[in-house]
């Protein structure tokens, strides 16, 4: 839901410094916006970060882009892209949240191969997140499942996908995830 | 959404600490099926384990695949087998505990416990039943385990039961003489029984509890071990209480694991979920062991000077992380010190670091008492007696659960090794001293009162 009626979605990278943050919302204002959802990570020294905003009369993205790019107050270079949110789009089946870890040592290809093996089954990645840790890289997707797959048989190639690899694979529900961190009960919600 | 460091640190509990659910135990009343023709008491003791149980293992099969965490028993109990008996002989109880073992490899459960007597006050004409068949029923069913209630906080000590059983855990070694005494191993005497615990060979269902419901034992002690190891390792100055700590969160994340997994086994078999235990109940895997948690606490040869400490402190950790994970704990919910199922407790005997005596001490401060020592096949049935009564002592003077299953190997003396095999273990037999010399005490029989509630130094 947006607060105004014309909403955007506004990606903007950097590399990583105090003040972006206070920069771009400076610019989303000074033309009359509003933030209505965010969210930023830093990787590597790099920082990146996806806002959606809107506006109660419309605004050419080129403009908006052109506003946030000249924001940086010390000379920084952002680089910005700017698109029209899209109407909903049609509900997909009905999923259920899982977990995917895998550790191993590293090499080209691996983002690859588990992704595109996600991607044929239609699962999506809500949240991707790789790192190396000496020799071994450590990779953990949080997933949408759609609620009609056998998880035995997803487990299984993925398992066997690993192991042509030398990785360890596990594909596990969230909720396990949430019962050995969090303090509440009430965060089972999904099931 | 889950945070990067959440999921990895679960991830380094469950799969390289190994972390597993250790029992789901689906506990049944079989009350509404008393008959008094002991072919129909049977035939309605096997249709409803069978149409309430049958599902239990691939149901928890395929939820322990769901969070990636195995669960590693699967069990019956049922409500009290003196119920059932009243009114019957040794013979119909000897055909229900067949019923009983035969529903239970239908339902490919490795136990079903509950062939169970409670005479803390008095014998009843079923818990006679029961206890007399024990010998017979120990030696002719695999999977049927035994208990029997002797004392308890408001009753007192039943020292004329403690005295017959002392007789009958004879009886039943002789009966397994050829599997060592083995059927003594399903047999536990407890004080102040707990109505809902899911650890074999003591799990029954008891007075208050609902129509079926599933009960959870969480992982084993190797899941603390390897927390602790970890931390150690670290390098940084700890103290006991530091320690504790990180025992407490391990405690914590291992209920929250095991409530997950028995809420979603009740709901699929559509029975109530009633409690997560607590207890660290190892196996004789090395690693898996609490022996070793002593050590990492600093207990060079366990038994030693420190080790009652140690152990209070590990259960008192343990209960405060579970109780706060989960308003449904219950059981047992302590540290188990199984002397033949803990290859580094086994040591310890074998080393003649651990005596009777002290892991006596041990049991005052844990759970459950003692629990799989093996004593020499020929220790008087009053010395057996007189031991079981100081066990029951601790239980009954600390308001707590306490029990022991001892095992007199027919033919064995301290000192040799008895192995059992599997989940069972293997141990020296353990000295028992002044053997003999309790004899007058226990003839006395009648019952020690119930302790005093108040003034308790």
């Amino acid at each position: 839901m947006h607060r105004f009626e014309h909403g955007y979605v506004l990606n903007v990278m950097s590399d990583d410094h105090p003040g972006i943050v206070a920069a771009v919302t400076e610019a989303v204002e000074s033309l009359g916006g509003n933030i209505d959802a965010c969210s930023q990570t830093v990787l590597g020294g790099y920082f990146t970060l996806i806002m959606i905003v809107s506006f109660p009369e419309p605004v050419a993205p080129e403009k908006l882009t052109a506003q946030v790019r000249s924001a940086p107050a010390n000379g920084g270079d952002y680089q910005v892209m700017v698109r029209r949110t899209m109407p909903a789009s049609p509900a997909r089946e009905a999923s259920d949240r899982f977990v995917i870890t895998a550790f191993g040592k590293d090499q080209p290809g691996i983002v690859r191969r588990f992704s595109q093996y996600l991607a044929g089954k239609d699962i999506n990645i809500v949240d991707l997140y790789g790192d190396l840790r000496g020799d071994e890289f450590v990779l953990i997707g949080q997933l949408e499942v759609p609620a009609h797959w056998d998880i035995r048989m997803l487990q299984a190639d993925l398992e066997q996908m690993g192991s042509e690899l030398g990785f360890t694979v596990k594909l596990q529900h969230e909720n396990v995830f949430v019962a050995t961190n969090q303090l509440r009960l009430q965060a089972f919600g999904r099931r | 959404m889950l945070r990067t460091d959440e999921i990895l640190s679960t991830i380094q509990m469950l799969h390289a600490e190994h972390l597993d659910v250790r029992s789901v135990t689906l506990a049944l009343n079989l009350e509404d099926c008393a008959a008094p023709n002991v072919d129909h008491l049977c035939k309605k003791v096997r249709q409803k384990i069978v149409a309430r149980a049958s599902r239990l293992v691939e149901t928890c099969d395929r939820v322990g695949i769901k969070y990636g965490i195995p669960v590693i028993n699967k069990r019956l109990a049922i409500s009290p087998a003196a119920t059932l008996l009243a009114g019957h002989g040794r013979a119909a109880a000897v055909s229900l505990a067949r019923t009983l073992d035969e529903a239970a490899a239908e339902c490919r459960v490795d136990f079903v416990g509950g062939f169970s007597a409670l005479v803390q006050k008095g014998i009843s004409a079923g818990d006679d039943v029961v206890i007399n068949s024990l010998p017979e029923v120990l030696s002719q069913t695999r999977r049927v385990c035994a208990s029997v209630n002797v004392a308890s906080r408001r009753a007192g000590i039943n020292m004329d039961a403690i005295h017959q059983i002392g007789h009958v855990i004879l009886k039943i070694a002789a009966a397994t003489a050829a599997d060592r005494g083995f059927g003594c191993a399903k047999l536990v005497v407890f004080s102040n029984i707990p109505e809902d615990n899911p650890f074999m060979a003591g799990a029954f269902m008891g007075a208050g509890e609902p129509e079926a419901t599933v009960n959870i034992g969480v992982s084993g002690p190797g899941v603390v071990c390897s927390a602790l190891k970890r931390r150690i390792a670290l390098g940084e100055k700890l103290t006991l209480g530091d320690l504790a700590e990180e025992i407490k969160i391990t405690s914590f994340r291992v209920t929250r694991v095991g409530e997950l997994i028995g809420r979603e086994v009740a709901r699929e078999l559509g029975v109530a979920f009633g409690i997560v235990d607590l207890s660290l109940a190892p196996t004789p895997t090395v690693g898996d062991s609490v022996g070793e948690i002593l050590k990492m606490l600093g207990i060079g040869r366990i038994g030693a000077p420190g080790s009652t400490a140690a152990v209070a402190m590990l259960n008192d950790a343990v209960k405060k992380g579970g109780l706060f994970a989960s308003s449904s704990v219950g059981g047992l919910s302590g540290a188990f010190i199984p002397v033949s199922e803990d290859a580094a407790l086994a040591d310890a005997v074998a080393q003649g670091h651990l005596v009777l005596e002290k892991l006596e001490a041990m049991t005052s401060v844990c759970s459950v008492g003692l629990d799989m020592v093996i004593i020499p096949g020929d220790t008087p049935a009053e010395t057996i007696a007189a031991i079981i009564a100081d066990e029951m002592a601790i239980g009954v003077v600390n308001d707590k659960t306490t029990a022991v299953r001892i095992i007199p190997v027919p033919g064995a003396r301290a000192g040799e090794v008895v192995d059992f095999g599997g989940l069972f273990g293997s141990s020296p037999v353990i000295d028992v001293r002044n053997a003999g010399a309790s004899d007058a005490f226990v003839h006395f029989g009648g019952r020690i009162p119930a302790p005093l509630q108040s003034l308790k130094n």
